[in-house]
C-alpha cells in the first residue's frame, strides 16, 4: 500500500518460531529412525531406505531453516537473547538430526542377522531417545512463553525443569548403550556386523548427546539475560 | 493577497489531513493490533481525542510555529501570507513525495525546515538579517528532536521493566495481559490527545501567522479547523494505515503497548507544553526500542535507526530548499 508511512520496520524478523520449527523436524526424524530400525528388523529392506530418503528429505528442510535463521540473524537485530548464544544453540540443535541422518545411511550399508536379545536392546535405546527428544521438544517448546513473559524468573524455572529431565533421560540412554555394547562385544556375530552394530549404537548415542548438550545450550541462552 | 488566505486554509487541511491519516493513526495502531479496541472504537477515539488535543492544547506549539523561529513582526504582512503558503506546500510536498518512498520523516520536520527557508528568503530579500531569525529556538527544536526519541524510550524502559519485575514475577502473564487491554484504552486516548495538541500547529501555525494573530494565543478557530482536518484524515485514511499497521505489530502485546503509548504520549505532551514542535512517530519508534532494550520484544530491527537518521537529515534542508523556491515563484507569479 503506497502512501503510508508505517512504524511496523521497527520489528524484526524473530527467530524463536523457526527455532521451534527446527526442533520439530529433530523429532520427526527420531521417529523415523526408530521405525526404520524396526523396518529392518522385519527384513524389509525396501522401506529401511525409503526412510532413509525420507529423514534425508527432513534433515534438508531443517538445513534450510538453519540457514534462513542464520541468515537472517544479523546483528542490527535487537533480540531478548543474545545473538552469538542462539547461533551456537542453532549449531548443537542441527548436529541432532545431522546424527539421525547419519545413522539412517548407515542402516542400509548391510544386511545383517542380529540376534533377538540386541534387537531388544536397540528397541530400547530408541524408545529412551525418542522419551528424550520429546522432552526436548516441551523445553524447546517453552520459548514462546519465555519471550511472552519476557524471561521471568518463574518462566526460566519451568523451563529449566525440561533442561534437568533431558539430561537425566540423556544419561539413561548412556546406561542403555553400555550394556547394548557389551551385548554386541560378547556375540557370536561376524566382526564386520559387530562393528557396524556398535557403529550404530554410537552414533544413536550421539543423538541422545547432542539432545542433551542443545538443552544446555538453550540454558545457556535464556541465562545469558536475566 | 486576499486571495491567498484560502490557498492557504486549503494547504492547511492538506496538512491536517496527511497528519491525521499517517501519523495519528500509526500512534494509535498499536490498540488495534493488540486486539485492545476494534476499528471502530479506534477511529472513534481518534477522532474525538485528536479534535480535543488540537483545540484545547495545541496553542504554544502553533506560537512556535507561527512566530517563533521567524520573527515576523519584523516582516510586512503581504510578505508573510506569501511565506506561510510557500511553507506549507512545500512541506505537504515533501511529505507526500516522501511517503511515497516510505522514509520515516515526520511532518513536524518538514514544517520546521519550511517555515525556517521562509526566514532565509527573507533574510535574502533583506527583510530580516541573520542574526534576527531565533536560531536559539531552532537549537532548541533540534534538541527536542534529539531528546523526545530518547526520552520516550528511556520512560518505555522504566515502565516495561516494572511491569515486568511487578507484574510478570507475580501473576500469570496472560492475566496481566488482560488487565492491560482495559488499560490500554486510556493509552489510545491519552496518545490520541498529545499527538492532536502537538501536531496541529504543522498544520496551522503558517496559516496563524498569515492572519497575524497577535499575542501568545492562536484564536480558537483555527485550531479547530486544524483538529478538524486531522479528524477527517484520520477516519478517511488513517482507518487503513490502522489496519495495516495494526495487522503488522501483533507482538505488542497490552502489556508492551502500554508501555510504548504511555511513554510516547507523555513525551509528546510535555513537548506540547514546552511548544516544542517534535515527531509523535520517532517517539514513538523509540518508545518501542526501549522497551525492546527491557527484553519485552522477539526482535527489533534497528536499521530503522538509521532510517529515521537519514530522513531526519533529509528533511530540514529539503523543505527549507523547496520553501525558498516556492516563495520566490510566488512571489515572481503576483
Amino acid at each position: 500500500m503506497r502512501f503510508v508511512r508505517s512504524i511496523s520496520e521497527v520489528f524484526g524478523y524473530s527467530p524463536f518460531e523457526d527455532l521451534k520449527r527446527h526442533a520439530g523436524l529433530c523429532a520427526v526424524a527420531v521417529g523415523l529412525l526408530q521405525k526404520q530400525f524396526e523396518a529392518y528388523r522385519m527384513g524389509n529392506f525396501k522401506e529401511v531406505e525409503r526412510l532413509r530418503d525420507e529423514i534425508d528429505e527432513i534433515e534438508n528442510r531443517a538445513d534450510d531453516i538453519k540457514e534462513e535463521i542464520r541468515g537472517k540473524v544479523t546483528r542490527s537485530l535487537l533480540l531478548p537473547v543474545d545473538r552469538h548464544d542462539l547461533l551456537n544453540f542453532l549449531d548443537v540443535q542441527d548436529g541432532i538430526i545431522n546424527y539421525c541422518e547419519h545413522v539412517g545411511h548407515m542402516l542400509t550399508f548391510r544386511r545383517m542377522r542380529i540376534g533377538r536379545e540386541i534387537w531388544e536392546g536397540f528397541s530400547i535405546l530408541l524408545s529412551k531417545i525418542m522419551e528424550t527428544i520429546n522432552e526436548y521438544e516441551d523445553l524447546i517448546d517453552h520459548i514462546s512463553r519465555l519471550v511472552m513473559s519476557s524471561f521471568t524468573r518463574r518462566e526460566v524455572e519451568e523451563a529449566l525443569k525440561h533442561v534437568r529431565e533431558v539430561e537425566r533421560l540423556e544419561h539413561e540412554c548412556d546406561l542403555i548403550q553400555i550394556g547394548l555394547l557389551n551385548l554386541l562385544f560378547n556375540s557370536n556375530m561376524n566382526p564386520v556386523d559387530v562393528n557396524l552394530a556398535v557403529t550404530w549404537v554410537v552414533h544413536l548415542g550421539e543423538i541422545a548427546n547432542y539432545t542433551a548438550r542443545s538443552a544446555d545450550r538453550f540454558r545457556i541462552m535464556i541465562l545469558g539475560k536475566g | 493577497m486576499d486571495l491567498l488566505i484560502p490557498l492557504i486554509i486549503l494547504a492547511g487541511l492538506y496538512m491536517a489531513w496527511n497528519i491525521g491519516a499517517n501519523d495519528a493513526a500509526n500512534s494509535m495502531a498499536t490498540s488495534y493490533g493488540s486486539g485492545a479496541l476494534t476499528l471502530k472504537q479506534v477511529i472513534a477515539i481518534g477522532v474525538m481525542l485528536e479534535f480535543m488535543g488540537a483545540s484545547l492544547f495545541g496553542q504554544r506549539v502553533t506560537y512556535t510555529i507561527a512566530k517563533g523561529i521567524v520573527p515576523i513582526e519584523l516582516i510586512d504582512p503581504n510578505l508573510i501570507v506569501v511565506g506561510a503558503l510557500a511553507s506549507l506546500l512545500s512541506a505537504g510536498f515533501w511529505i507526500t513525495i516522501a511517503t511515497y518512498y516510505r522514509l520515516p520523516i515526520s511532518t513536524s520536520h518538514s514544517i520546521v525546515g519550511a517555515v525556517l527557508g521562509f526566514g532565509i528568503a527573507a533574510v535574502y530579500q533583506g527583510y530580516l538579517s541573520i542574526s534576527d531569525i531565533r536560531w536559539d529556538v531552532m537549537v532548541r527544536i533540534v534538541l527536542s528532536w534529539i531528546i523526545s526519541p530518547l526520552f520516550g524510550g528511556f520512560l518505555a524502559f522504566v515502565i516495561f521493566t516494572l511491569i515486568k519485575l511487578v507484574l510478570f514475577e507475580k501473576f500469570d502473564v496472560m492475566s496481566v495481559e488482560k488487565v492491560f487491554r482495559f488499560l490500554q484504552i486510556g493509552t489510545a486516548c491519552y496518545v490520541a490527545f498529545a499527538h492532536g495538541s502537538n501536531d496541529v500547529a504543522n498544520a496551522v501555525g503558517p496559516l496563524a501567522a498569515a492572519l497575524g494573530c497577535i499575542g501568545k494565543e492562536a484564536p480558537i478557530w483555527i485550531l479547530l479547523l486544524g483538529g478538524l482536518g486531522i479528524s477527517i484524515g484520520f477516519a478517511t485514511w488513517g482507518y487503513r494505515v490502522i489496519e495495516m499497521v495494526g495487522r503488522r505489530i501483533t507482538e505488542l502485546t497490552p502489556t508492551r503497548g502500554f508501555s510504548a503509548e504511555f511513554s510516547t504520549a507523555t513525551t509528546v505532551l510535555i513537548a506540547s507544553y514546552l511548544g516544542m514542535p517534535i515527531s509523535t512517530t520517532h517517539t514513538l519508534v523509540g518508545s518501542v526500542i526501549g522497551v525492546g532494550l527491557a527484553g519485552g520484544l522477539a526482535s527489533i530491527n534497528l536499521n530503522i535507526i538509521k532510517r529515521i537518521l537519514a530522513s531526519w537529515l533529509l528533511t530540514l534542508p529539503i523543505s527549507a530548499a523547496l520553501s525558498i523556491a516556492l516563495y520566490i515563484m510566488i512571489i515572481e507569479l503576483i
